[in-house]
């Protein structure tokens, strides 16, 4: 009945119509994973996995009546854990989002030169050496590494921002001629958002790198003020031959600026490392209904 | 079919608690490609819940936070979502049997007849 496994998640995305967004995902990603744990581990069927799993009205009727049981004491758990508002602003050192989205944000800085380094070279290799019959196998090449990167940026972009991005496993044709394989790879639309996502990326991670490395400097100088002036005797302001030294009783507001500032951009962070996932995900998975 | 119907109600009537004591009995986290083909092992194929079944409960479950959950890769296939019980959740549990139990007799009692003394 279902071809593949595509098929069968876009039937049962079809089934749940109306409900709740977060549990369409999961009704989504829980199928896709058994499905394909599934295919991977019995030697059964397509089919008869399904007839195990529950055909896609089942399956949704399923998630749909347990979402309408466990709502009321969904909202009682919410409730318990609520705690207060300064305690929320700090949980965000315990939260794996936040750090993810701070290490993704590091690295993207490496990652956008590395990528941008290769697009430029690829691009131009690929343009200048079509004129040769050699510049083809360049090209393709250059087009497979596209892709591969896209695929790795995702896997990246999943682990550390918690984004899903789903893998779809490209279709390889094999005795395809070359200039047909790169015919193909170029009218795709995924390898040429792929290229741009690649040099974006380069923009993205520089900014991500400087706004991050200033306000932690920021954020470190004022937690360390105290114990530069009264250890290292270092001056807060360094006029010509002026020193100016911060008065002691500033110290606390100081410190607990240093410590406020980061941590509010630890939220920032973890804000916009969420951004980032979503706008990977556009860019980089292809399009699916 | 009514008989088909009433095998369904108790399947979900029951697939909290089973899910529950499995993944309390169960020493390492297991995922539920994994608790399906458990369950359903040594079970008639007419008794057997459909395995998409047990992922919205293993999620509420969660949601309750009687279970809690970790994405893995596996060496072969997508990555998994392994479930492990919380203490919370052994708590929780304790409870539910003792209510299944007590349920358990009255269901049987009723069904032996002596309810009616």
């Amino acid at each position: 009945m279902y071809k593949n496994v595509e098929e069968y998640l876009s039937a049962l995305k079809k089934e749940l119509k109306g409900v709740d967004k977060a549990t369409l995902q999961d009704a989504l990603s829980d199928a896709e994973e058994h499905l394909q744990t599934a295919l991977a581990a019995d030697a059964d069927s397509l089919t008869a996995i399904i007839e195990e799993y529950g055909t896609p009205a089942e399956t949704a009727q399923a998630y749909a009546e347990v979402e309408k049981r466990t709502a009321p004491a969904l909202t009682g758990s919410q409730t318990k854990k609520k705690s207060s508002a300064i305690g929320r602003f700090f949980a965000i050192y315990a939260d794996p989002r936040a750090w993810g989205a701070l290490f993704y944000m590091l690295i993207a800085f490496i990652t956008g030169i590395v990528y941008f380094t290769w697009a430029i070279t690829g691009v131009s290799l690929s343009l200048s050496l079509s004129l040769f019959i050699f510049g083809f196998p360049v090209a393709l090449l250059f087009l497979l590494s596209v892709r591969g990167i896209a695929w790795l940026e995702g896997r990246l972009v999943e682990a550390l921002l918690g984004v899903r991005m789903p893998r779809r496993s490209l279709p390889a044709p094999k005795n395809i001629k070359i200039l047909e394989r790169i015919k193909e790879l170029l009218k795709d639309k995924h390898t040429w958002v792929s290229i741009l996502y690649m040099f974006i990326q380069f923009v993205l991670g520089n900014i991500y790198f400087i706004i991050i490395v200033t306000v932690f400097a920021f954020s470190l100088s004022g937690i360390a003020i105290p114990v530069l002036q009264e250890f290292f005797n270092i001056p807060v302001v360094q006029f010509s031959h002026s020193d100016y030294y911060l008065p002691q009783w500033e110290y606390p507001l100081v410190i607990l600026a240093g410590i406020l500032l980061w941590t509010a951009m630890m939220h920032l962070i973890k804000l916009v490392g969420a951004l980032h996932g979503r706008y990977a995900k556009a860019m980089l998975v292809a399009e699916q209904d | 079919m009514p008989t088909k119907k009433f095998q369904k109600e108790m399947n979900s009537g029951t697939a909290s608690l089973v899910l529950l004591s499995v993944l309390s009995q169960s020493e390492d986290p297991m995922y539920g490609y994994q608790i399906g083909k458990m369950l359903n092992k040594n079970r008639d194929i007419a008794l057997r819940m459909k395995q998409g079944a047990l992922y919205p409960v293993l999620r509420s479950l969660e949601k309750n936070a009687l279970l809690s959950s970790q994405v893995e890769p596996s060496v072969s296939g997508p990555p998994r979502r392994y479930y492990q019980i919380t203490t919370e959740g052994d708590e929780t549990l304790k409870e539910w049997l003792e209510i299944w139990q007590e349920m358990k007799s009255f269901v049987d009692k009723t069904l032996e007849g002596e309810s009616h003394v």
